[in-house]
This record gives structure tokens, C-alpha cells and sequence, in this order.
């Protein structure tokens, strides 16, 4: 462990650890509000923003921020009014993405060679520094308080959302803040994880969690923990096999959920009864 | 009486079609009424009862509850609505149990921010008791019957103490046995609350015998509306026979 020795090491750890929490707790409500679609192509015009910051040798993090802010205010409104299915928004909004971000990459003067280009594709341990280590413990603050505040409306939403706006409930700014904390949550992340995979943390830990219980309070601490789990055991990974870390916390976090539908004991009693 | 729920001229469209659902509705009931609402399917039953809770925009006319637009004022006229639609069924893995979802009825009359109170525990665990699902609070609501859920959805509208209700086909899964005594407390609450209640059903077996009114709709329109037994001599004519023959032969 004489990695750790190194302040460029301890700080990945602990950003790896706010992130995996953080995107672990949204993530549950990005699953139970059925809102997948949306937050994979949240992750990706994250990475388009991050992409086209590279190129233009603006902050990345900025760039990312403001690219997934303006696809949270565009996206929630069209999934509302727009007589499109959300797939077919979300797929188009996912190839656009895509395509302006390795454009932007290729304008990158350094492209292929710069590490910033490559921890915007695949994540790097060595990005993350004090400054973002700053931003993730305000950002996960808020994110607590806000779930604190408003977990009974989270709560009614995720279980129906019509159900919930039958019971008194405004859902709709739930559900655009809802978007739009998971762009930035993204774009936070980006730097460790990387703008390809991130959204494997957004699906994998939640969905693990789950599995095995049946008490949604129990489930918004176990999901974050298992987030951790997966950024902890994915980050060691990379430094042992030096592979990208993105790639080996998507890893991780997909091992993790595959061991917990085999062990979940909500599918043993389904077999039961 | 002060008129509770009026509807003038009122057509809604489903987004992305041009038919509308229900059409030309007028209507009116006033507090502590009961009405049924039948006909076959797609008779725009459904669509009637989520016109008056404001979960569908209105195309044309207005829609006034408790003296309030539901299109500006959807929301507080939600919280005054207890509830219950057509075939709600939870999957097994769903991670509620069956008293988050009682409790879920007072949310919005707690207010945003704010938590549900001791009193809000309370009430939801009465209404569980008042319909026989007490002891099943604490289990998963995925893992309960159709009828046990029915009746935690019941439930659920009854713990918001609402001064109106509106259930749609809420007996559907219940035996005879417990369809009798849940319409029967579904009455007394109306009668000692002054709760005005619009029950949709599409089997006249399922009609209260204190019913006084019956809707009757066919093709999004009100065919007839008035004292069940003329309201039902339209009904007929409006009935594939079979139906038709089931319901005369019956008790």
C-alpha cells in the first residue's frame, strides 16, 4: 500500500469514495423514477462538455457543467411535451453527444496525448485534485440535505408517480431537479471515472441494492455503500493492473449486481411461493 | 346543497390523439352524494373520474371541485381527493410496505418539507383497520393478494380524510364477501363525513343498494344519468346481450 503514501493517491481514493457514495444515492432514484434513459444521456453530454472544454482549453468541469445543465432544462420539458417516446429523445440526444465529443477531442491540439483527453474518456487517478475534492464534499452535502428535506415526495415518487401527483405532489420540478442534479453529479465525476462508463455507476450499485431488500429507506444507504465499494475495489485495480480506473469500477460495480441477482433473497422466495 | 364537482361542457383529449375520450360533459354532484358511473369499456369512465382530479388537462369547458378550477388549481384540489384507480398492482420486488403506502395518501395534506406526524401514523393505521389490513403493515405490498392491495389502496384514499373520493372499479378483486362490507364502509363514511363519492364500475352486480344516482356513459358522452332504475333501462339498450341477460336475471 506505499501508493497511499502519496497525496496524488489518497485524493483519488477519497474523491472515489464521495463519487461512489454520491452517484450510488442517485442513482437509486434515477432507477425508481425510471429515469435510465435520461441519466445515460445526461452522462454522455457530460462528456461532450468535458470534451469540448479539452478542446478549447477551458476547465472541463465547467464545460461539462453547463452542457448538462442545458440538456437537464432541455430534456425534462421534452420528455413532457415533445409526443416522442423518451427512448427516441434520449437516443438521438445520446448519438449527438457522442459524435460532438469525439469531434471535440479530435480538435484537441494534444489529442492522443494528453492525459486530460484521457481521463475525459476513460477516468485517471491522477486528475482528481484538491479543488474537486472541495466541490464533491459541498456537492454530496447538498445532495444529502436535499434528500433529507425531500425524501417523503422522493419517496411517493418513486414508488408512482401518478399516484403521487394523485395525492397532492407537484412531481414535475422533482423530476427536472432530478435531471438536472444528475448531469452535474456526472460532470463531477467525470475526471475519476470517465465519461464513457460513469453511467455504470449510476445503474449498477442501485440496482445491486435492489436485489436484496425491501425497505426503500434501507436501500438509499445500502446503494451509496455499495457505489463506494465499487469506486474502492475498482481504484486499487487500476493501480495493480494499470488499466484505466473507469473501466475497472464499471467492472467491479456490473460483478457486484450479477453476484447480487444470483444471491438476492427477493428472487428465492419468488421461487418458493 | 352546495355543488362539490361541476363540470360544464367539458371534453378531454389524450395527447397525440384527436378523438376525444369524453366529451360534452355536464355534470354536477353535491356534497355527501353518491353516484355510480357504468357502461362498457372505453365508455371514458376512467377518463371522467382523472377529468375531476386534474391528472388529464382539460380540451374544452371547465372543471370546478369544491370551488376551485382543477386546471389552475390541481394540486390543492388533489389533497381534498381520496384516490383509488383502476387495477393498481405492485410487482413483488417493489421495496414499500403496505403502510409507507397508506401514509403516502396524507403526503400532500402534510405539506412539502414537512414530515408525516404521529397523527398521520395514526390515521393511515385506522384507515388500515377500518378495512381489515392492519396486520398487514409491515409486510412488502408487492407480496399481498390483488384483493389485499385493493383494500391498502382503499385505505390509502380513506387516510387522507377526504371530502371527496373517487374509486374506480375498487371491488374488483375482492370476493363477494368483503366487495359487501367494504361497499358498506365506503357508505357510512360517506353518510357520517358528508364525503362526496363517484364509484366506477362496469358490473352492475357491484351497485350499492343505497345508491340513489347512476351514470350512465357509452362512447365518452353521459347517456343517462339519474335514479338507477331508469338510468339502467337506457343502460340495456346500450348492453351486449349477454350482459344484458346476466344483470336482469340477477338478484
Amino acid at each position: 500500500m506505499i501508493w497511499l503514501e502519496y497525496a496524488i493517491f489518497q485524493r483519488a481514493l477519497i474523491g472515489g469514495i464521495i463519487i461512489g457514495l454520491l452517484t450510488g444515492l442517485i442513482g437509486v432514484f434515477v432507477v425508481r423514477m425510471r429515469l435510465s434513459a435520461i441519466g445515460y444521456s445526461m452522462s454522455h453530454s457530460a462528456f461532450a462538455g468535458a470534451a469540448l472544454g479539452v478542446a478549447a482549453s477551458i476547465d472541463p468541469l465547467l464545460t461539462a457543467i453547463v452542457f448538462s445543465a442545458v440538456t437537464a432544462l432541455l430534456i425534462g420539458p421534452m420528455a413532457d411535451k415533445a409526443r416522442l417516446p423518451i427512448d427516441m429523445i434520449t437516443s438521438i440526444a445520446f448519438s449527438l453527444n457522442m459524435a460532438l465529443a469525439f469531434i471535440f477531442l479530435t480538435l484537441s491540439p494534444q489529442v492522443g496525448l494528453s492525459s486530460e483527453v484521457a481521463s475525459v474518456i476513460w477516468g485517471s487517478i491522477v486528475a482528481v485534485t484538491n479543488r474537486d475534492l472541495v466541490y464533491l464534499v459541498i456537492l454530496c452535502s447538498v445532495t444529502l440535505a436535499l434528500t433529507y428535506l425531500f425524501w417523503k415526495e422522493l419517496f411517493a415518487i418513486m414508488f408512482n408517480r401518478r399516484m403521487a401527483e394523485a395525492d397532492g405532489i407537484n412531481t414535475k420540478p422533482f423530476i427536472y431537479f432530478m435531471i438536472f442534479l444528475v448531469g452535474i453529479v456526472v460532470a463531477f465525476s467525470l475526471k475519476l471515472v470517465g465519461g464513457i462508463l460513469v453511467y455504470a455507476l449510476l445503474f449498477n450499485p442501485a440496482s445491486s441494492a435492489l436485489q436484496y431488500l425491501h425497505d426503500m429507506k434501507k436501500i438509499v444507504i445500502l446503494s451509496p455503500v455499495i457505489g463506494a465499494i465499487s469506486c474502492v475495489t475498482g481504484f486499487f485495480m487500476s493501480l495493480v493492473f494499470d488499466v484505466p480506473v473507469g473501466s475497472c469500477i464499471a467492472l467491479v460495480s456490473t460483478l457486484i449486481f450479477a453476484l447480487s441477482v444470483i444471491l438476492s433473497p427477493k428472487r428465492k422466495r419468488e421461487v418458493k411461493t | 346543497m352546495a355543488p362539490i364537482i361541476r363540470l360544464e361542457d367539458v371534453s378531454t383529449v389524450y395527447e397525440g390523439e384527436k378523438r376525444p375520450a369524453i366529451r360534452d360533459i355536464n355534470l354536477t354532484l353535491e356534497e355527501g352524494e353518491l353516484a355510480y358511473v357504468v357502461g362498457p369499456n372505453a365508455a371514458g369512465k376512467t377518463t371522467l373520474l382523472e377529468t375531476i382530479n386534474g391528472l388529464l388537462p382539460v380540451f374544452k369547458g371547465r372543471v370546478l371541485v369544491l370551488n376551485m378550477d382543477v386546471q389552475k388549481h390541481g394540486k390543492e384540489v388533489r389533497c381534498q381527493i381520496g384516490y383509488v384507480p383502476q387495477d393498481f398492482m405492485v410487482n413483488p420486488g417493489e421495496p414499500y410496505t403496505a403502510l409507507d403506502v397508506v401514509l403516502m395518501g396524507r403526503y400532500g395534506k402534510v405539506g412539502i418539507i414537512r414530515r408525516s406526524s404521529r397523527e398521520d401514523r395514526e390515521r393511515a393505521i385506522e384507515a388500515m383497520k377500518l378495512l381489515d389490513v392492519e396486520e398487514l403493515a409491515n409486510r412488502p405490498i408487492g407480496k399481498l393478494s390483488g384483493g389485499q392491495q385493493q383494500k391498502v389502496m382503499i385505505a390509502r384514499a380513506l387516510a387522507k380524510e377526504p371530502r371527496i373520493l373517487l374509486l374506480d372499479e375498487p371491488f374488483s378483486n375482492l370476493d363477494p364477501e368483503s366487495r359487501d362490507k367494504v361497499s358498506a364502509l365506503i357508505d357510512q363514511i360517506r353518510k357520517e363525513h358528508n364525503v362526496t363519492t363517484i364509484i366506477v364500475t362496469h358490473d352492475i352486480h357491484q351497485i350499492s343498494i343505497s345508491c340513489r344516482r347512476i351514470i350512465v356513459m357509452n362512447g365518452g358522452r353521459i347517456i343517462a344519468d339519474g335514479e338507477p332504475s331508469k338510468a339502467l333501462k337506457i343502460f340495456e339498450k346500450f348492453l351486449p346481450l349477454e350482459h344484458w341477460r346476466d344483470w336482469r336475471n340477477s338478484p
